[in-house]
């Protein structure tokens, strides 16, 4: 099954592709709530909706070329190369892919945080650009009036590429088969919840379902730590066995019995057809190791520890421990501005960063020009 | 009648008379040979291509060959020079007949002799043929510890059809010491034997062997190797077998023969009347039994039967591929010479099963019927001595020697299955046996079997036994085929039955034979100098397997083979792959938790006004700019 579909690679793409969805969904919220309304020109609103699909797709087309030759070179130069010690490689893409995903994963589940993170990251941008236009006239002028077009164009231009690193750098291992298929409805699938959250469809509904699918992106980052653990063992033990140890199917010999906690003489996620999907999503090895077995364990712990974290800073301000690590950092010379810093930082205000971009960027932006052209 | 009778009787004593006469004449003819061996390390470069030390015998390698007349006494007086290593002897295919202590396999019959220490074999060679001897202790001969041992034989049948006498030894060569060759590893899992790194003949390579034309030799061809088997042939020759492993046989028109480790043949082969040309004795690995075969490791050797040493010397051509469909001669089809026929029906049967599997400490190891032979405290021989009437008891040899104890003058069938995917060439100490079934035969079907289901002898089904059957004391087993063998239970000793390719032995791929033991007790005498060594290698010499002398069916301590691998979960595997789970369903639920209480702000404003962020800003709106309103109205699309 893995054969044809990469679980990994769709959880990727889904992830990419929410993230998209959702900045460019606040980018026509801006234009619609600033520009739509019923008095105002539907010409320049209509441009400037517009801009926003073209830079949009526009990113968007850039990505794919970019990362179909990324991944054609991947799969074409790096397979041979890699095949001699693919568990060498194997251990450490999927160690970059379970930390990517343990990093990014999460912030999923404040898909709503999210949006407002955009919304003020685009009002920032769009207020930097209005303040600097005296040194270049000609670029700020050209940004500025094309802003509607540049934000969406980086930003699925980042998120593309992003999901093609994040791709490329999971699925090692995995044939070029395998990816067609998650990558559609990975793309599917986000635009249809980005679409969802833009309509304002049931939001609990959506957030079970964005629990759910974060429960399983962890599932497989976890398994795939666990298993980075277990390829990068079994990989020394290959390497001192010398000779294909793969060949000796899933008997005895296979595996390094001084390291193993269980071994099944089945089952074996290379040769069994439908383990491999257990191995995808979970992780699962016909023998599982001191280290895999240690590892997975950890992994889950770090993971609930992480959480708590975060769900203490989010009802207190800061981390557990932060501020008097901060104020014992700030005793320290050299730090001590630092910690001051951190201590002190004013919370950007939201609400009046939006307004401001409202009332600056549309006064004498790109409102004006159309306007003096009429 | 009475005169009748009383001639008769006089007739019958006249006979008895002669026959002693003859026997003690026979006696009186037989000689003593003596050789004094101090076994010590010296250096050698057989192959020209790294020169290593190798175990040699009065300073010399290649060693000594051994050579008697059928009827002498042969008494080697065995010094270890080595320093740093047991040893002993094993003369290979000496009946040893009364002499069970001087076969030489270590913890079997004697115990390993130590550096520093001397040890006499003495028996007497009442057989003829062509034999050899090698090291029997642990892994030590393919460090060069072997060399032929031959017993002529003024008698024989073919004394009269040849005028010369050569004698070949075949074998395969390596560069690293048995001891630094990681063989028995957690590091070869699948217990692939160590490929050698070249093939000698006579302990050498491109030798030419001058030869006279139209004459004829009698050849002696013994692969004193440890591991590979090796067809053998002579470019545009053919000749006749009339001997394999000791045993006379009808001469038999051959070109091709395979000649697995252990085994020999002698052939008479008559040359050419035209000496224009060298004609290239080639000898080619059995590459089927090699795991690896490195590109710089010739499988096939040229050596020359030289008519002519200023005519060309010829490399004979031999690739792999066509080694491969190489179809040797039959031994299973030779007649012994002697016309024994086929034994009757067993008073015993023995079915073993060959197999190979890894045990708990990752090591490759191999089986008779899940039995890994492993070296008992006390060797079995003097087990047998120490036990009394419980020597008929073959649990005090312990359950990982595999003792069979055989009824004196028992005829004993052997039948072996092998479920191994390679051939093995198995060897009985002490006798030679009838070969009476093999399946596949050894022609160009013998691999046929290798992968698939393995062939199981069924008594009920098999093709007849020869009424003659080739008699030898190592026979190939193909694989995952079987042979059958029989043999008379007349020889009392203890005798190994085991896998002749030492990696295997190493392995455990033996068994032992207890034959006799009440017989062995009434005629066996130990020098006091074998206990001496065992006394100075500080192996117990009294007592069971497990080395107790009081309760000889308590076998508590004794030496065990590795316990098997789990075949699935075990307690631990179960632990954790619970608490794996656990923390997983623990994990997911803190996401479930954290998904859920979505944080005080964002929550209020997405649960209220999800559909439009844009309102976010209308508390702050911003009048009289450019003409842009901003209202409160949810935003649709």
């Amino acid at each position: 099954m893995t054969n044809v579909f990469g679980v990994q690679v769709f959880f990727i793409i889904f992830r990419e592709a929410l993230e998209a969805v959702i900045i460019v969904s606040v980018l026509l919220a801006f234009l619609k709530q600033s520009l739509g309304q019923p008095h105002q020109d539907p010409i320049i609103y209509k441009r400037l909706v517009r801009q926003v699909w073209v830079g949009s797709l526009g990113g968007i087309l850039i990505a794919l070329v970019i990362g179909g030759a990324f991944i054609g070179v991947f799969y074409g130069l790096g397979h041979d190369l890699w095949a001699e010690s693919e568990d060498l490689w194997e251990g450490i893409f999927y160690l970059i892919a379970s930390i990517i995903i343990t990093v990014m994963g999460l912030a999923i589940l404040r898909i709503n945080k999210t949006k407002e993170k955009w919304r003020v990251k685009i009002a920032q941008a769009l207020l930097a650009k209005g303040k600097h236009q005296t040194t270049t006239k000609w670029l700020g002028d050209w940004g500025r009036r094309h802003a509607m077009f540049l934000l969406p164009f980086i930003t699925t231009l980042r998120e593309g590429l992003e999901a093609v690193v994040f791709v490329g750098g999971v699925s090692l291992g995995l044939p070029a088969t395998a990816f067609p298929i998650p990558v559609i409805t990975g793309l599917l699938a986000g635009l249809l919840i980005g679409y969802l959250l833009y309509r304002g469809g049931n939001v609990m509904t959506i957030q079970y379902f964005l629990i759910a699918s974060t429960c399983i992106l962890y599932l497989l980052a976890a398994g795939m730590f666990s298993k980075s653990v277990w390829s990068l063992q079994f990989y020394k033990f290959a390497q001192k066995v010398g000779g294909d140890v793969a060949e000796s199917g899933d008997g005895p010999g296979s595996y390094n019995i001084r390291q193993t906690v269980w071994h099944v003489n089945c089952c074996n996620p290379e040769l069994d057809h439908g383990w491999d999907v257990f191995n995808a999503l979970l992780g699962w090895q016909n023998t599982a190791t001191y280290g895999s077995v240690i590892s997975y364990n950890m992994y889950w712990i770090f993971i609930m520890v992480a959480i708590a974290c975060m769900l203490y800073e989010e009802r207190t301000g800061s981390l557990p421990l932060q501020r008097p690590f901060l104020a014992f950092i700030g005793k320290i010379p050299g730090f001590r501005r630092y910690a001051a810093r951190k201590l002190n930082a004013p919370k950007p205000n939201a609400d009046d960063l939006v307004s401001q971009v409202d009332a600056d960027l549309f006064s004498h932006g790109i409102a004006q020009r159309p306007l003096a052209e009429k | 009648m009475p005169m009748l009778g009383s001639s008769s009787l006089q007739q019958h004593l006249l006979l008895l008379v002669f026959l002693v006469v003859a026997v003690a004449v026979g006696q009186a003819a037989a000689k003593t040979v003596t050789y004094d061996f101090n076994v010590s390390w010296v250096t050698a470069n057989p192959d020209g291509l790294m020169e290593r030390k190798v175990v040699g015998i009065n300073g010399q390698w290649p060693l000594p060959v051994i050579e008697v007349d059928k009827g002498d006494r042969l008494v080697v007086n065995m010094y270890n020079g080595l320093g740093d290593k047991n040893a002993s002897i094993h003369f290979h295919g000496m009946y040893q007949n009364g002499t069970n202590n001087m076969d030489g396999p270590s913890m079997a019959t004697q115990c390993p002799i130590p550096p520093g220490y001397n040890f006499t074999y003495d028996f007497t060679v009442d057989q003829n043929g062509t034999y050899w001897y090698h090291c029997h202790t642990e892994f030590c001969y393919p460090d060069g510890y072997r060399q032929a041992l031959i017993v002529h034989d003024s008698d024989a049948f073919f004394n009269d059809d040849y005028e010369e006498e050569l004698t070949w030894t075949i074998s395969d060569w390596y560069h690293d010491f048995v001891e630094d060759i990681q063989f028995l590893s957690l590091y070869n899992p699948t217990g692939a034997e160590p490929v050698p790194n070249s093939f000698l003949l006579n302990d050498t390579q491109h030798s030419s062997i001058p030869v006279k034309p139209d004459t004829t030799y009698l050849i002696r061809i013994i692969n004193i190797g440890a591991f590979v088997a090796q067809y053998f042939y002579i470019e545009d020759h053919t000749f006749k077998i009339v001997e394999i492993d000791g045993v006379y046989v009808e001469p038999k028109e051959a070109d091709l023969l395979y000649i697995s480790v252990a085994q020999r043949y002698s052939i008479l082969l008559t040359t050419k009347n035209s000496t224009d040309k060298n004609y290239a004795i080639v000898t080619v690995a059995d590459s089927d039994l090699l795991d690896v075969i490195e590109p710089e490791l010739q499988l096939n050797n040229t050596n020359w039967l030289q008519y002519d040493a200023d005519a060309p010397h010829e490399d004979a051509v031999m690739t792999v591929e066509a080694s491969a469909d190489l179809v040797p001669f039959d031994d299973f089809t030779l007649v012994p010479h002697d016309q024994m026929e086929l034994l009757p029906e067993p008073d015993f049967e023995i079915n073993v099963t060959v197999t190979m599997n890894n045990l708990y400490n990752g090591f490759g190891y191999a089986f008779f019927n899940d039995i890994s032979y492993t070296a008992p405290k006390v060797p079995t021989l003097y087990t047998v001595l120490s036990a009394g009437d419980l020597a008929t008891n073959s649990e005090v040899y312990g359950e990982f020697t595999h003792p069979i104890v055989l009824q004196h003058n028992d005829v004993v069938q052997v039948v072996l299955n092998n479920g191994d995917s390679g051939s093995h060439p198995f060897h009985l100490h002490g006798h030679n046996f009838q070969v009476i079934e093999r399946a596949p035969p050894f022609n160009e079907h013998r691999n046929d079997y290798a992968d698939g289901d393995p062939l199981t002898f069924d008594p009920a089904n098999h093709t007849a036994f020869p009424a003659i059957p080739a008699r030898r004391d190592t026979f190939v087993v193909p694989p995952q085929g079987y042979f059958v063998i029989r043999f008379v239970a007349d020889n009392p000793g203890v005798w190994l039955f085991h896998c002749h390719i030492d990696w295997h032995l190493a392995q455990g791929l033996a068994m032992s034979f207890i034959e006799a033991p009440l017989q062995i007790q009434e005629t066996t005498h130990i020098p006091q100098q074998h206990y001496d060594v065992c006394r100075a290698g500080g192996v117990p010499f009294e007592g069971n397997a497990a080395a107790h002398t009081q309760d000889l069916l308590d076998l508590d301590g004794q030496n065990k083979q590795q316990p098997f691998l789990p075949a699935g979960f075990t307690a631990r595997g179960i632990v954790a792959l619970v608490f794996s789970c656990i923390s997983a369903f623990l994990g997911m639920a803190f996401i479930v938790v954290y998904g859920l209480s979505t944080p005080a702000a964002p929550l209020e404003k997405t649960s209220t006004d999800t559909s439009d962020i844009a309102s976010a800003s209308a508390p702050v709106p911003a009048p009289g700019t450019g003409g842009v309103q901003h209202t409160v109205e949810p935003y649709r699309d």
